[in-house]
């Protein structure tokens, strides 16, 4: 039962987590709008969240998701190497399964990887008041657009996030759809659905991460 | 034909061991693998050497005995297929071929390429039976089931008890085992009656005796010699959320 | 000594009912302190142990196996028969009886065979209710399919996984009462000798075969479960690990052995195809029901099978015994197949085998049916072969299978040394000189969960008066001693043959001389070459390793030694028995289109073999057939 709690922790924030970026990443096709629309438009969006109670509350799901998410891939991960404290010489796993899925841990690294650099970008400049000083749009808002906009000048941020949209992409197509394993749907048909709704989902979503920095960089 | 195998060799559980290289020499391609492991025992033998331990007894594929990682697989190159099943056709002349016992924490070596699946046998006696005493059973007709759900049952069922999957799991994981069985038992009317405790006590033991948790890389069913479908363990762990809710 | 089979009074339909009523009973409170030794867990082995834990007996449980489950009735693949008659065509429990008890052509015990088919039913309700996946129709019920010696449908049946699946129904009944501390399981030993005290059965040496030790176990009585020891042939469909090594220091000890050379030879094993083989892949014969079995008409065809006309195949089967065609019986489908075989029409590369072939079967009833029947058959073919059988027909021959022969038992499955029972495929009961199919584990079965259960009482009872034997008893102590003298000698010869080298040349005389056919002077010259294969192993045999560690090498010369001395009694039986009776077929007794000539007058009776200082005295125990008459096997 233990083993399928703890599965289970991982496979529950890792589905909340899934929700949530379809949430970021419709907000951040903001930025892919003229201008003069989008930093309106995206400075009011994320002032509106800010200031929302609801949200405050979402936010806090999300810190506590990302920390029981880590935590407990790192109890579990450290529970199946002792259970295998022995290496083969010789393994062929890329026979019998995908590369992905034999190393959602390392992809998972590099996926907290990213979400450090970002919210190191973002939120602690943004929330915290670290690094410079935020300035005002026309409107009275946080001038969130500028952050990104500057941001996305620096091409080494820009190759940063559009390569690590890569593992984040293979770490949600695996993740995706053992979450819902994990978490008992077995209908026969309806797991092939699953198969398939993983992959365009992890696309969808490496793709849309992946690029909006590039578009961002040569606006 | 001729091929180089190198073969885990250790003495007893506390010992340290290592590959070993065999020139194996005299082999026809109709050979079975372990028809060739035979083969280099008796050479072993007529050189006053000790012969390499490992195991088979039914050779047809059924009784799970034989289990050896082959080449970076369990039960060697092929899909669904025992060892025993492993023809030396499935090789070319030359080869090297890597032979190590299966490995998990829960599986300790006894020696050389044996290894000890005991704890099988205690998540099995941790309730995947039905607790009905020889000669109480009802009249066979008067419990109706569906050939779907039989089928089902049937294909849960299949399972040989190799311990392939645990061995080709990178977390030895023994989930596709344990609920092959529940979900064998636990989708039969006869089941019904003991069908939570079955699992959540078949799981728990299942833990209790050092096994990983199931990442879903899907590797065991590939494995399976009884192609046991990983949805079984989906449908487990369904069961177990019902299990915990329903006590 | 007279063989007493203490076969109860009445009418054959209530003898086991009066046995029942008159056997002795013993309460609960005592049978916690008898204490019952079962060797070998498979249907029959752990059947009884966990039906005789159920029953409160304190249980220990042996097999040589790393688990119970292994067990090779595990193999079994095509059924398990039962007269339930769910298919109103006619079966009923007289009807199974008559067609076990013919089809063993009549050198069976007809109160023991009755007992069987009265037996069946409720087995296959234990089994459903444990929980063994048995095909069903859709509307939920039961279905049965035919097999060989039989013309109705009385085989139940779990895909070609039915010994599996009741196997591991009897596992986990055992694995129920582990868990429940009343069997207690050994797993990975191996019994190497029976202990007697003044003349009863109370224990057993046993080897772990992890450390090598030698350890006693002591009981009030020993089970003997240990299954065939077809291994004698080498080749075989058996486990490799199969063995008769218990049985026969069982006969050693004073237990008869009976009709030790009627071994059943299968017609539909995957043909061998080299030297170094060792084992034969049993094709279920359930394939037989919708298969056709055929040789070319012309000798030495070199075209493959499927470019072969109508025409010019012999459907050898169905030409010579019209009425069963196909499923004729397993000992007349071998020899028939021999014949065929020998006179030149044989398929395969090394023109062993004859072909199977689904074509009919597929057009007639669609491949879908076909692959639901017989898939994981199919796939198991090819796997082996590479060939695939819903395109081009199979290639089987005959292979050592089942042996009916084994320990001889009486009504109660008791062997002639008191306390010592033998249960399954290793006593000789039930089916005479030969083995309808899917009667095999319906006998272990009956055998281990419903017989003896029922009968064990009535000789334990006697035993509540007694003092239990301690390990300490010099009879054990004696027991152990000589076994270890035995390993010691065998590890000592230190010769230049292995153990395989002198089983690959007892096997050869084997299956030349006992097999299907035998004839008076093959078989003098049988046990003069085994002789000489004795002699030769103690003087040259070479065995690596030490006895106190795992050594597989020590576990098959070990096995390999009694298997010789087993062998010289097989021959010795076959040799004597100067008639042809099911699956002991002698060529000096036949008719003149090849069929078996029986001889009631003179060998109405089963044999029954003493051991007496290397040598074997006969005794004979006449079988009376009050109810029905034996007539000649026809089935043409």
């Amino acid at each position: 039962m233990n083993l399928f709690f703890r599965k289970s922790i991982i496979a529950g924030t890792g589905l909340f987590l899934c929700i949530f970026l379809i949430v970021h990443l419709s907000a951040n096709c903001i930025l892919l709008l003229p201008e003069d629309i989008s930093r309106e438009m995206y400075n009011t969006y994320s002032t509106t969240l800010r200031e929302s109670p609801l949200i405050k509350i979402v936010a806090y799901l999300l810190y506590a998701s990302i920390f029981l998410h880590t935590a407990y891939a790192a109890i579990v991960t450290y529970q199946n190497r002792n259970a295998k404290p022995d290496r083969y010489a010789v393994n062929n796993a890329k026979e019998n399964s995908s590369w992905t899925s034999q190393n959602m841990g390392l992809l998972g690294i590099l996926v907290l990887l990213f979400i450090v650099v970002h919210l190191a970008n973002f939120w602690a400049r943004i929330k915290l008041g670290m690094g410079a000083e935020v300035a005002m749009d026309n409107s009275g808002n946080l001038d969130v657009y500028q952050v990104t906009y500057s941001l996305f000048q620096n091409p080494y941020y820009v190759a940063f996030y559009t390569i690590l949209a890569i593992p984040l992409g293979m770490h949600l197509h695996h993740g995706l759809k053992s979450a819902f394993k994990t978490l008992g749907f077995h209908h026969k048909r309806g797991l092939k659905v699953l198969s398939k709704v993983s992959l365009i989902y992890a696309a969808v979503m490496s793709i849309g991460f992946g690029i909006i920095p590039v578009i961002v960089y040569f606006k | 034909m001729k091929v180089t195998l190198r073969i885990w060799r250790q003495e007893g559980p506390i010992d340290k061991g290592e590959l070993k290289e065999y020139l194996v020499d005299d082999l026809t391609e109709d050979m079975s693998f372990l028809e060739a492991l035979d083969h280099l025992n008796e050479q072993l033998v007529l050189k006053n050497e000790k012969v390499i331990a490992y195991e088979y007894d039914c050779r047809e594929g059924i009784c799970g005995q034989c289990g050896l990682f082959i080449n970076g697989r369990a039960h060697g190159p092929h899909d669904h297929m025992t060892t025993c099943q492993l023809h030396m056709r499935s090789f070319a002349d030359g080869d090297t071929i890597t032979v190590e016992p299966w490995r998990a924490k829960a599986f300790p070596i006894v020696k050389d390429l044996i290894v000890d699946r005991s704890a099988f046998d205690r998540i099995i006696g941790q309730g995947a039976y039905i607790s009905a005493k020889t000669g109480t059973a009802p009249e066979a007709n008067s419990i109706l089931i569906s050939k779907e759900v039989s089928d089902k049952a049937m294909d849960a069922a299949a399972c040989i008890g190799c311990g392939a999957c645990v061995a080709t799991c990178k977390n030895a994981s023994a989930a596709l085992f344990t609920s092959a069985k529940i979900n064998h038992l636990n989708s039969l009317p006869q089941g019904k009656p003991e069908s939570h405790h079955r699992a959540l006590d078949m799981t728990k033991q299942m833990e209790k005796e050092g096994f990983g948790h199931c990442t879903f890389t899907g590797a065991c069913e590939v494995e399976c010699p009884e192609g046991i479908s990983i949805t079984n363990i989906a449908e487990m762990n369904a069961r177990l959320i019902r299990a915990k809710v329903m006590n | 000594m007279v063989l007493n089979a203490k076969i109860p009074e009445g009418k054959l339909e209530e003898k086991w009912r009066n046995y029942q009523i008159s056997s002795q009973l013993i309460n609960p409170a005592n049978k916690k302190k008898l204490k019952v030794i079962v060797v070998g867990s498979g249907l029959a082995g752990a059947g009884a142990a966990a039906t005789l834990g159920e029953l409160g007996y304190e249980v220990q449980c042996f097999c040589y196996q790393d688990s119970a489950r292994r067990a090779h009735s595990v193999a079994a693949q095509g059924g398990v028969n039962a007269a339930k008659n769910y298919q109103h065509d006619g079966d009923s429990v007289w009807r199974m009886y008559y067609d076990t008890i013919k089809g063993g052509d009549f050198r069976s015990r007809e109160a023991n065979v009755y007992r069987l088919a009265e037996l069946s039913a409720p087995l296959i309700d234990h089994f459903t209710q444990q929980g063994v996946p048995f095909a069903r129709e859709y509307g939920g019920v039961l279905v049965n399919r035919s097999f060989g010696g039989v013309q109705v449908e009385r085989t139940f049946y779990a895909r070609g996984q039915t010994g599996q699946q009741l196997l591991l129904a009897a596992y986990s009944q055992l694995s129920k009462m582990v868990r429940a501390g009343k069997v207690e399981m050994f797993t990975r030993h191996e019994m190497l000798d029976l202990v007697t005290v003044e003349g009863k059965a109370r224990g057993i040496i046993a080897r772990d075969l992890v450390n090598g030790e030698l350890k006693r176990f002591a009981a009030d009585a020993v089970v003997l479960a240990t299954g065939g020891y077809s291994r004698v042939f080498r080749l075989s469909t058996l486990a490799i690990g199969c063995n008769g090594s218990a049985i026969w220091k069982a006969h050693k000890r004073g237990a008869f052995f009976a009709a030790p050379s009627f071994t059943q030879i299968h017609p539909t094993a995957l043909p061998q195809s080299s030297e170094a083989q060792s084992k034969l892949t049993l094709m279920s014969e359930s394939l037989r029901n919708d298969g056709r079995i055929w040789v070319p008409s012309n000798k030495d065809d070199k075209r493959s099978a499927n470019d072969i006309p109508e025409a010019e195949r012999d459907y050898y089967l169905e030409r010579r015994y019209p009425s069963f065609g196909n499923l004729a019986p397993r000992d007349i489908s071998s020899r028939a197949a021999k014949e065929r075989i020998d006179a030149g029409h044989g398929v395969g590369r090394l023109k062993n085998a004859v072909y199977l072939d689904f074509s009919h079967a597929i057009q007639r009833l669609g491949l879908e049916t076909i692959r639901d029947r017989y898939g994981n058959l199919f796939k198991m073919y090819k796997k082996i072969t590479g060939i695939d059988a819903y395109k081009e027909p199979m290639q089987i021959s005959p292979a050592a299978h089942f042996s009916m022969g084994g320990l001889w038992v009486d009504y109660e499955l008791m062997t002639t040394i008191p306390g010592l029972y033998a249960i399954g495929e290793c006593n000789f009961s039930d089916h005479g000189a030969n083995r309808l199919g899917a009667n095999s584990l319906l006998q272990a079965s009956v055998d281990g969960y419903f017989i003896l259960p029922n009968t064990i009482n009535n000789y334990l009872s006697s035993l509540l008066k007694e003092e239990p034997v301690s390990t300490d008893h010099h009879s054990f102590s004696q027991a152990e001693k000589e076994i270890s003298e035995h390993i010691q000698k065998i590890l000592s010869i230190n010769g230049t043959q292995t153990a395989d080298h002198f089983h690959r040349q007892l096997g050869r005389v084997m299956w030349q001389e006992c097999a299907m056919s035998r004839n008076k002077s093959g078989l003098e010259k049988a046990i003069k070459d085994i002789e000489e294969i004795k002699t030769d192993f103690w003087k040259d045999v070479k065995v690596t390793g030490g006895s106190l560690e795992l050594n597989t090498e020590l576990e098959k010369a070990l096995r390999l030694a009694d298997f010789i001395e087993l062998a010289l009694l097989m021959c010795t039986d076959a040799l004597n028995r100067d008639e042809s009776c099911g699956a002991h077929f002698r060529e000096e007794y036949q008719t003149k289109d090849g069929e078996a000539v029986r001889v009631d007058e003179d060998y109405s009776f089963v044999s029954a073999w003493e051991y007496a200082n290397g040598d074997f005295k006969l005794h004979k125990e006449e079988l009376q057939f009050e109810f029905i008459k034996p007539t000649v096997r026809s089935y043409k």
